[in-house]
């Protein structure tokens, strides 16, 4: 679609001679008298509106459905023209409204019908109008000014409205060749200047309109081309509502509009609030609204048949919104509407209930019976729009889920904690401009991407993954030092959290540790404590260069923490399942590897989780897509007695026997529910009856 | 008669345009092959013949090329570039792709024709227009490998001022999350399966993780469904919290990533492709002003998530939102008429909504220089005055005569009385109850 079309930018001339000051002899009854209070009063005698009355009205109609439908990019410039041509507003955006121009054309008044017709002429705002074409808008010139070298791919094209009343054809002609002469000698001027553009294309529409009832002295005449610059067409139109069809079809024609007829409209009746009635409201928009059925017939795009296809309106039926369910429904295009009747009752009631936030389905009848939802109407923030919906078949058919695919059979994924993070990390408007420090524009998008490189530092993604993402004790800590900056109190806070733990070290408090990929009961508490201790330390030093007092959350958490001697932590080393603390250890020291080791640290604990099938006992029920979990295991274990020959040094070739006969039988067998729930082999029995009682069960490590 | 037995390729291609209209609608992509000896068959019907009257077609018998849907028409010539070129059917079928506005290709046998060159062929065919879109979506340091399906087409934003198709990123970086509600089903140009994939060091591709049952259980498949995918996550947050992901897809180009449900059982990672451009959804805003939340002075969207900071309202409202005056009806003019006079009838409890109604219309009557009605509304209120019932209100035919008054001077269309911004204020008399005025 080209921005700089001719409808980009558009001048209308409105005669103000004194002889638009006359009648166009449509009676207008006003004083509608109402029954039974008015016997023997005769009503005031209907009156008429003056050529320009009918002119004017007119003209602000086809503002108003461009401004409603394209409030940006298409620019009208108005001018009145008498003895002197009135350029009434500008063409920039903010002289783009009705209420503009509406009180300047208030400010003109109606044409005074005692003036000298010879000094008044139609050619002053014809003139004005090639010269106001010159004029480069803003969108114009922010277009040349971003291709630079290219600037002259920016177009500049535009159309004259003339609303008149000619004397002849030959009038007409006179008009014609002025208007032509005077492109030829703006466009001179404009080569030779850096503030106005050349007029590439203009498209003349030449609106002779005489009083109901005379002769037209004008004959139409369809478009024609007068050069290569200028094209020119003639409408010989009566005043009154003739005129005001004439340029509703204009509109149309110039912006590329269709028309769609919602039918059905429930209503309650004015009079009788208790029944309802069913209408019908008219809506222009966008023909590409209509792209479907212009497609699916054999019309084709830039048909030719264009006058025929205005008349023609296609019919959509309302399908009354049952529920207030917020969904996404597959739109292909939106659409801004204006109501052909904007005040009508019905039109009104219509766009009320959408702008207080309702969406309407449009259904589309088709010949065969079948029933198909094409369309929706829906308002955001003040505007309506038609909204497109892919009624086609889709080409993605049944899909695989994506429990199918990559990833799809973990199930222990911290669902709940991302949600979190995304409601942290959503996006508001900043209309105003902000600036850095240095004094460059800052730009929030960018902001945003920062605060999300942020957040996301050390981000373990599954449950079993994390220590310190589990602990309740630690989201003091964890939620202010992915922050930029840091206050005093944020800093107090940090440390009131290591010294808490501290705590709980020291009172030997059991840590939601998680087992996967361990065989038999998880490491022993000090271990336990190591491995927090180490993954918050990669937390903190993750954000170490945010600021300085990010450093001092680091320094309180290294004098607090526990650090095993060095030569007790290589004693330990012979045990396999201590390789992950170490790689940990030295992921501590720069996050950037930390993505690494986590990785064959997964893919490690899947392998083993793999051969041990111990994966059907750990699922977290916080995954949706994940299948049922058969038994409902803690997939943390809050081990208070770890098993004895864990805990004296290298493991025997017995345990080690028995240990792998356990796991294959374990196979064979669902374990009994006790056993499996049991605590240092003992199981309570009746649990169920302490959760009836509203006891708190924990699950997960989360209370 | 229809003949099926000799080449029409206009027929066939008539036949495909009807198909797939019909199927998949006037918006989705579609790749035409057309598996040809190169022969054009003869007489009516044949290529040449068609390409001869092509400019003599109406509507009723259009030629079926460009197609009216997106597409792309490969022509798989089942012979080699020198059989082709001895006759005129390249230059034909080369016509078909200009048709078809230049979208498609030719290809043509390398050597001579047998099972190994034709493989060849399609080879080259397969390597142009399936070849899967590979990208890294991206969220901060949270990445994962991904095939977008479809392929997302290269876009045209306008031809003159910027006719460089636009490609999208092979990084799709998420920018920050937006409710469902906000976003509010906004137009797209396409939508995309987002599938995580599995790659191996040298980048290609190992699975999707995708499971079957007959392949051995250690396979790669296996091992790629049970590492943890960020797609997987990000899919299970967006679809619990009912929000979407904002997706940068180049500059001033983005798209939405969302769950999107096939069935209860099946759900989805998608991706929605916005119009390239700065503004692509008004009531957004421009999306380089969207920014986090944390930089607000308060959270918009309240402590209570309870707001939201969405939709953006436009400065200027629409007609149908400001109760604009069109008198371009008769009906129209009446009902603006008639609110008057029933306001008139109910002085002085209806003082307010009287005089605001009056100022409308007077308003309107000076824009449109249809001073007569503003003569004739005063007769009217005149008459009114006249007709007032004994038990009426006394400040009632002060109002009525004083508006009335005004509106003729309004109707001299004297700048003195006739000023747009000048508004008739209701008369203050001693019935009109501002008792603190008078004191």
């Amino acid at each position: 679609m080209k921005i700089f079309s001719e409808s980009h930018k558009t001048v209308f001339v409105v005669d103000h001679c004194p002889y638009m000051a006359e009648s166009c002899r449509q009676h207008v009854e006003f004083d509608m008298l109402v029954k039974n209070r008015t016997q023997g009063i005769i009503p005031l005698a209907p009156i008429s509106k003056s050529l320009w009355t009918c002119s004017v009205e007119s003209s602000m109609e086809y503002c108003r459905i461009m401004y409603d439908i394209f409030p940006f990019k298409k620019l009208v410039n108005f001018i009145v023209s008498d003895s002197g041509a009135h350029v009434l507003n500008s063409w920039t955006q903010e002289d783009q409204n009705l209420q503009e121009l509406m009180a300047a054309l208030a400010a003109v008044g109606p044409p005074n019908p005692r003036a000298d017709p010879e000094c008044c002429s139609i050619l002053h705002g014809l003139v004005a109008a090639v010269e106001t074409l010159c004029k480069i808008t803003e969108y114009q010139h922010e277009a040349r000014t971003l291709l630079m070298e290219n600037a002259e791919r920016v177009g500049n094209r535009g159309r004259i409205i003339c609303i008149t009343n000619a004397k002849s054809d030959s009038h007409v002609r006179m008009l014609e060749d002025c208007v032509q002469e005077t492109i030829h000698e703006h466009n001179k001027l404009a080569a030779n200047s850096d503030h106005l553009m050349q007029i590439q294309k203009c498209e003349l529409v030449l609106i002779h309109t005489y009083a109901v009832g005379e002769d037209s002295l004008v004959s139409d005449r369809p478009k024609k081309e007068l050069s290569p610059v200028l094209t020119s067409e003639v409408h010989s139109v009566r005043a009154g509502r003739h005129l005001a069809t004439k340029l509703n079809i204009l509109v149309q024609q110039h912006f590329d509009l269709a028309s769609t007829t919602i039918t059905n409209i429930p209503m309650k009746e004015e009079q009788h609030a208790n029944t309802s009635a069913n209408y019908d409201v008219e809506l222009l928009h966008h023909k590409d609204a209509h792209v479907d059925f212009l497609k699916s017939g054999d019309t084709h795009i830039g048909g030719s048949s264009r006058e025929g296809s205005f008349k023609e309106t296609i019919t959509l039926k309302w399908c009354t919104p049952r529920t207030n369910n917020i969904e996404l429904h597959y739109c292909t295009g939106a659409y801004r509407i204006s109501p052909v009747d904007v005040n009508s009752r019905p039109s009104s009631c219509l766009t009320n209930f959408l702008l207080n936030g309702r969406s309407v389905l449009l259904e589309q009848p088709r010949k065969s019976g079948s029933k198909v939802i094409s369309h929706m109407l829906s308002s955001h923030g003040g505007e309506i729009f038609l909204h497109v919906l892919s009624s086609s078949r889709s080409i993605l058919e049944d899909p695989p889920s994506i429990s199918e695919g990559c990833g799809g059979r973990v199930t222990d994924y911290r669902i709940t904690d991302f949600g979190e993070f995304m409601r942290e990390n959503r996006l508001t408007p900043f209309l105003d401009p902000r600036y850095k420090i240095d004094g460059s524009l800052e730009i929030p998008l960018e902001r945003a991407k920062d605060q999300l490189e942020k957040h996301t530092r050390y981000w373990p993604m599954i449950i079993s993954q994390t220590t310190i993402f589990n602990m309740q004790a630690v989201v003091p800590l964890a939620s202010v030092i992915v922050k930029e900056s840091l206050t005093e109190e944020d800093v107090l806070n940090c440390q009131k959290t290591i010294y808490n733990l501290v705590d709980m070290e020291r009172k030997n408090d059991p840590l939601p540790i998680s087992t996967v990929g361990t065989r038999g009961k998880g490491p022993k508490r000090d271990e336990q404590y190591r491995i927090m201790w180490n993954e918050l330390e990669t937390l903190v030093r993750a954000h170490i260069n945010n600021s300085e007092k990010h450093q001092r959350v680091l320094e309180c958490l290294m004098a607090c923490r526990s650090k095993p001697p060095e030569e007790e932590e290589r004693k330990k080393r012979g045990r396999k399942r201590e390789d992950k603390e170490d790689k940990s250890e030295k992921a501590v020291k720069d996050y950037e590897q930390e993505k690494s080791w986590q990785d064959s640290e997964r893919l490690k604990g899947i392998l083993e989780r793999g051969k041990e099938e111990l994966a059907e006992a750990e699922i977290i029920k916080d995954s949706p897509d994940s299948p049922e979990p058969p038994n409902k295991k803690p997939l943390v274990e809050m081990d208070e007695t770890p098993p004895i020959e864990k805990s004296k040094g290298p493991v025997s070739l017995l345990s080690l026997w028995s240990n792998r006969i356990n796991t294959a039988n374990s196979r064979k067998h669902q374990e009994f529910a006790g056993r499996l729930n049991s605590v240092n082999n003992r199981a309570e029995l009746y649990q169920h009856l302490k959760e009836e009682n509203g006891m708190e069960t924990t699950e997960n490590g989360k209370a | 008669m229809d003949d099926y037995d000799k080449t029409c390729l206009e027929s066939a291609l008539v036949g495909v345009c009807n198909i797939v209209q019909q199927e998949w609608g006037g918006a989705i992509p579609c790749q035409v092959v057309l598996v040809t000896d190169g022969c054009l068959g003869i007489g009516r019907g044949s290529l040449r013949h068609s390409l001869a009257t092509h400019s003599q077609r109406g509507e009723s018998n259009r030629f079926p090329l460009p197609f009216p849907f997106p597409s792309k028409l490969y022509i798989m010539c089942m012979a080699n570039l020198e059989e082709l070129q001895s006759t005129d059917s390249l230059d034909c079928l080369e016509r078909l792709i200009d048709l078809n506005n230049g979208e498609g290709q030719i290809f043509t046998i390398d050597g001579p024709l047998c099972l190994k060159n034709v493989q060849s062929m399609f080879g080259k065919l397969i390597d142009l227009a399936y070849t899967p879109f590979h990208a890294v979506l991206k969220c901060g340091h949270l990445t994962a490998d991904v095939q977008v399906f479809p392929r997302p087409e290269p876009f045209v934003v306008d031809e003159e001022i910027d006719p460089i198709p636009k490609v999208i990123n092979t990084d799709l970086e998420i920018v920050g999350f937006i409710d469902i509600a906000d976003i509010s089903s906004p137009p797209v140009l396409s939508r995309h399966l987002v599938l995580p994939i599995a790659l191996n060091k040298e980048g290609d591709e190992v699975g999707t993780g995708i499971t079957d049952d007959n392949e051995d259980e250690n396979s790669a498949n296996q091992i790629a469904g049970k590492i943890p995918n960020f797609c997987v996550l990000l899919h299970g947050s967006l679809k619990v919290e009912g929000m979407v992901a904002i997706v940068q897809l180049g500059p001033e180009w983005h798209g939405m990533l969302y769950s999107q449900a096939d069935s209860k059982k099946k759900s989805n990672l998608m991706m929605s492709l916005f119009e390239p451009g700065p503004e692509p959804l008004p009531w957004l805003g421009k999306m380089a002003q969207l920014g986090p939340i944390s930089d607000a002075k308060e959270n918009p969207y309240g402590e209570d998530d309870n707001k939201s900071p969405f939709p953006l309202q436009p400065k200027n409202k629409r007609s149908y939102a400001q109760n604009v005056t069109v008198w371009i009806k008769p009906s129209g003019l009446q009902t603006d008429v008639q609110k008057i006079l029933r306001n008139a009838r109910k002085l002085p409890e209806k003082t307010q909504t009287f005089y605001k109604e009056l100022n409308r219309l007077r308003k309107a009557a000076l824009a449109f220089g249809f001073l007569d009605l503003l003569k004739g509304v005063a007769d009217m209120l005149e008459r009114e005055c006249t007709l007032l019932p004994d038990t009426a209100h006394p400040d009632a035919a002060f109002q009525l005569t004083h508006a009335a008054q005004q509106l003729k001077l309004a109707s001299t269309g004297t700048s003195e009385y006739a000023g747009y911004e000048h508004n008739i204020t209701p008369l203050h008399t001693d019935f009109s109850g501002s008792s603190t005025e008078r004191m």
